[in-house]
């Protein structure tokens, strides 16, 4: 059984990397998941993670020739199955995004859940290839306007790759604001996870390089994460058929 | 506060010109005024005409840096509601105009105008740490400003206004999915796309490059 979502925002500084490990260590009690930093010019999984000294990276797997096994990329850490990526801007420059195809196959093979962490922007084939690569997508914004406008257009992307919306996650929201998650959830495809409160504690948690949901599991905002992974209906899949997929998956159909 | 407001109201004088240009990002013009305590007002063009409401004109007035009002002179809004309707992805063309403080206080005693003062920064520019600074300089007796007196909290109304919009958010997502397979097409994503209803004019029909995947 395997489902992957891609973590998605359109907007760099959303809080995507927290709002992913939040959802995996949530998500983690009743699935195996894995959880990919698929943001591979801007690791930022490795800092919240505490494998800040990881040799072996998705960086490496992502290199045309070399025999690293996805699995000497992937760290056991908080429940979960961290598979994060390097800082070097060598390794960043020897690495073939395409490839991440191939790496997100072999985890399919042997997870129940995928989250890939992707890219802020999409304004390269690199960046929209964890949309295109995902079951789902699970947009994170703050409910601002320039937020919202950026999250809608990541929904439109995805869904032209066939990617439909598993949810949207309000984030950082600073006053409680109920008529705007009421109201945003009629305009994406899915359903409004959670609104999660700007708090120091997301903050002091990345800070001692820990997610969030074990560096302050009673806080308000774990809660609401802890929410929104249950709104997140995990849809059963043949692991080994979601691999074939990802396998086959945009290779131009030329006669 | 989107109740048609008495244009005697947002009598401004026209003051000395200070800058004008088209910027890419408002946030800058905005941060100018903030960090020189301009008093004043600015008027904002989105030059995207198929994202505004057409011929959105914004007018941002500001008191020693921070802003004060916003109306929209396309639709006769203000408030949080005149944010929504002028908030676009840029680029703007900005007039910034400083205007002595006695000459502004008849227009800022309209409360209905009146924003929070971190929403221009947080629903035109979208940048937290501006806003944050920009709230750290507003005095204490603004804090209510823009609230609409229940309780939703500060510029959620801007918010609200824009996600009420259905026109606008139409054209939003009409507009990405133009561009996703615009995009596609120039990446070579062309086959991962989804299945389209509708016909696609102008997408060749020769195959991309064969591709790594």
């Amino acid at each position: 059984m395997v489902e992957a979502f891609a973590v998605a925002s359109g907007k760099g500084g959303t809080g995507k990397t927290t709002s992913t490990l939040a959802l995996g260590m949530a998500l983690a009690v009743e699935y195996d998941v894995t959880v990919v930093d698929a943001d591979t010019g801007m690791a930022n999984l490795l800092f919240h993670t505490g494998l800040d000294d990881a040799t072996v990276t998705l960086h490496d797997l992502l290199v045309e020739g070399t025999a690293t096994d996805v699995t000497e990329a992937t760290y056991e850490r908080f429940g979960l199955s961290v598979v994060p990526c390097g800082t070097s801007l060598a390794g960043f420059e020897a690495a073939d995004p395409a490839r991440l195809r191939d790496v997100v196959a072999d985890l399919a093979t042997d997870t129940d859940v995928l989250l890939l962490d992707s890219p802020a922007a999409l304004g390269s084939k690199s960046a929209v290839l964890p949309v295109v690569l995902a079951d789902r997508v699970v947009i994170v914004v703050e409910p601002t306007i320039p937020a919202l406008s950026d999250g809608l257009k990541v929904q439109e992307y995805a869904r032209s790759y066939g990617t439909e919306t598993a949810g949207v996650l309000l984030n950082r929201v600073r006053e409680a604001t109920e008529s705007v998650a009421t109201q945003a959830g009629r305009h994406f495809g899915g359903p409004v996870l959670a609104s999660v409160p700007d708090s120091d504690v997301v903050r002091a948690a990345r800070r001692a390089g820990m997610p969030l949901l074990a560096h302050a599991p009673d806080s308000e905002p774990a809660d609401r994460y802890r929410e929104a992974a249950a709104r997140l209906e995990v849809r059963d899949g043949d692991g080994e058929a979601v691999a074939a997929r990802f396998k086959s998956a945009v290779v131009p159909d030329t006669p | 506060m989107t109740a048609p407001t008495d244009e005697a109201t947002l009598s401004i004088p026209r003051g000395e010109l200070l800058r004008s240009r088209v910027v890419a990002d408002v946030g800058e013009t905005l941060e100018r005024v903030l960090d020189r305590e301009i008093t004043g007002y600015a008027t904002l063009v989105p030059q995207e005409t198929l994202l505004s409401a057409g011929d959105a004109r914004g007018v941002l007035t500001f008191e020693t840096g921070v802003p004060v009002l916003a109306y929209d002179t396309a639709t006769d809004r203000g408030g949080p509601a005149a944010l929504a309707s002028i908030a676009v992805p840029g680029p703007y063309r900005v007039e910034l105009y400083a205007v002595a403080r006695s000459k502004l206080e008849t227009a800022h005693a309209t409360t209905a105008l009146r924003v929070p003062p971190d929403a221009p920064a947080t629903e035109l520019a979208g940048d937290p740490a501006l806003a944050a600074r920009t709230r750290d300089a507003a005095p204490a007796d603004r804090e209510s400003d823009g609230r609409g007196g229940d309780e939703r909290g500060g510029d959620g109304d801007a918010v609200t206004a824009f996600l009420s919009d259905d026109d606008r958010i139409a054209a939003i997502r009409e507009q990405a999915r133009e561009e996703a397979r615009a995009r596609a097409a120039e990446w070579g994503l062309d086959e991962a796309l989804a299945e389209s209803t509708e016909a696609e004019p102008g997408d060749p029909d020769e195959t991309t490059e064969p591709d790594r995947f």
